[in-house]
């Protein structure tokens, strides 16, 4: 009876949970939205325009190889709306970014969503989640 | 003995994360009608939408109805969604063939349900609407006229609207190009498709957004979305942001064909 009693629990439990991460894809099929990565380095290009503000980062590996990551960010006016303007990044800043990965293993990520962050040098932080 | 305490804790770990899973539905739900009782006091005022509103959303673009939602195809329709390489969705995959990615205009109703707001504007004669996204916008005709017979089929159609009492908007469209998604997943639409939305301002700064969309040439019965909340955004200004064929390619370019390309680095 307690046997049959926890099977049972413990699929209603695993139903409600998994109805829970079954959110709306934002078009990003290409990363890996169950996890995120924390890079840092510093910024070589920040594009302000539509589709989605771009920036890009030199990145170190632990062999002292220097990466160039693509990170996709919001909109515009998304980005205004999470006080970005269209010099909150510069060349040359250090920063560090919370972002989803592409699946496959290129440089290349998304930081537009709930979780994804800039941190600066300075301790400052830019999100992109308010609507 | 010790295989019945291993079921009574699982029984018990079980029903924690299940009341824990549950009750993030139920603050969801709280917070909905939060947001329409609590959040304002204001009333709303009389025939009257004017400012700029946002989704409550995802945060991300959003389908007028989910996948389970949508009823059977005819043929036609049929032929056409699976024929859409989508990237939302189940059927989601890296590049494909939204025609967005080309700049053909979002349309209507999927432009409704971005993450990007929109602002009503009162004239004499009609309400403008205008898009954040793409920098597009739509008369609703209110001076009593009905649609158009035999409308020429337009990106985001031709619209009406009358008031039902002091604050619901009720807007009836037609007159649809057939080149748009209805919704990000890849959902087609005909010529003949009609769309009826409400806007339910029930106080100043929510509004009760209602839609739905009959097309018998697509759809074996009429589509109804979930009622959704639309804020007021005070002092706020739309963007302009149109769709720039050469940005979008040199996004293509540096994210979306090296994070879609099959080697990997």
């Amino acid at each position: 009876m307690m046997r049959k009693l926890a099977t049972f629990t413990v699929w209603i439990a695993i139903l409600l949970l998994a109805g829970g991460t079954a959110r709306a894809h934002h078009g990003n099929s290409a990363y890996d939205e169950e996890h995120t990565i924390t890079i840092a380095g510093t910024v070589t290009e920040f594009i302000w325009s539509n589709p989605h503000c771009q920036f890009f980062v030199d990145v170190k590996d632990d062999k002292g190889h220097v990466v160039n990551w693509a990170i996709e960010s919001q909109s515009p006016g998304i980005m205004r709306r999470n006080n970005w303007t269209r010099t909150s990044l510069k060349p040359g800043d250090q920063i560090s970014v919370t972002l989803n990965a592409a699946k496959n293993g290129a440089p290349v990520g998304f930081s537009g969503n709930q979780s994804g962050k800039v941190v600066f040098a300075d301790g400052r932080v830019l999100k992109m989640d308010v609507r | 003995m010790r295989r019945d305490r291993l079921y009574f804790l699982t029984y018990w770990t079980a029903t924690f994360a299940a009341v824990l899973a549950f009750s993030s539905v139920a603050r969801s739900q709280a917070d909905q009608q939060h947001a329409v009782s609590k959040t304002s006091v204001a009333p709303a005022p009389k025939h009257n939408l004017s400012g700029v509103w946002q989704l409550r959303g995802t945060g991300g673009a959003e389908s007028f109805a989910p996948e389970e939602g949508m009823p059977p195809m005819t043929p036609w329709a049929q032929a056409k969604f699976d024929a859409a390489k989508p990237g939302y969705g189940s059927r989601a995959a890296p590049g494909g063939n939204d025609p967005i990615l080309q700049c053909d205009p979002m349309g209507f109703p999927r432009v409704m349900l971005m993450p990007t707001p929109y602002e009503f504007v009162h004239t004499p004669t009609r309400v403008l609407q205008f898009f954040e996204r793409e920098h597009e916008w739509r008369s609703i005709w209110t001076d009593g006229r009905s649609l158009p017979k035999e409308p020429d089929p337009t990106w985001y159609g031709y619209a009406i609207g009358h008031w039902e009492g002091d604050i619901t908007f009720v807007v009836e469209s037609t007159g649809f190009t057939d080149r748009t998604w209805i919704t990000p997943t890849g959902y087609p639409h005909s010529e003949a498709m009609r769309v009826t939305e409400r806007y339910q301002r029930v106080d100043r700064d929510t509004i009760l957004y209602n839609i739905s969309v009959t097309d018998p040439m697509s759809y074996a019965k009429p589509i109804t979305g979930p009622q959704r909340i639309m804020k007021l955004k005070p002092g706020a200004e739309i963007d302009e942001l149109p769709c720039v064929w050469s940005d979008e390619n040199e996004f293509t370019k540096r994210i979306r064909e090296p994070a879609a390309s099959k080697s990997a680095k």
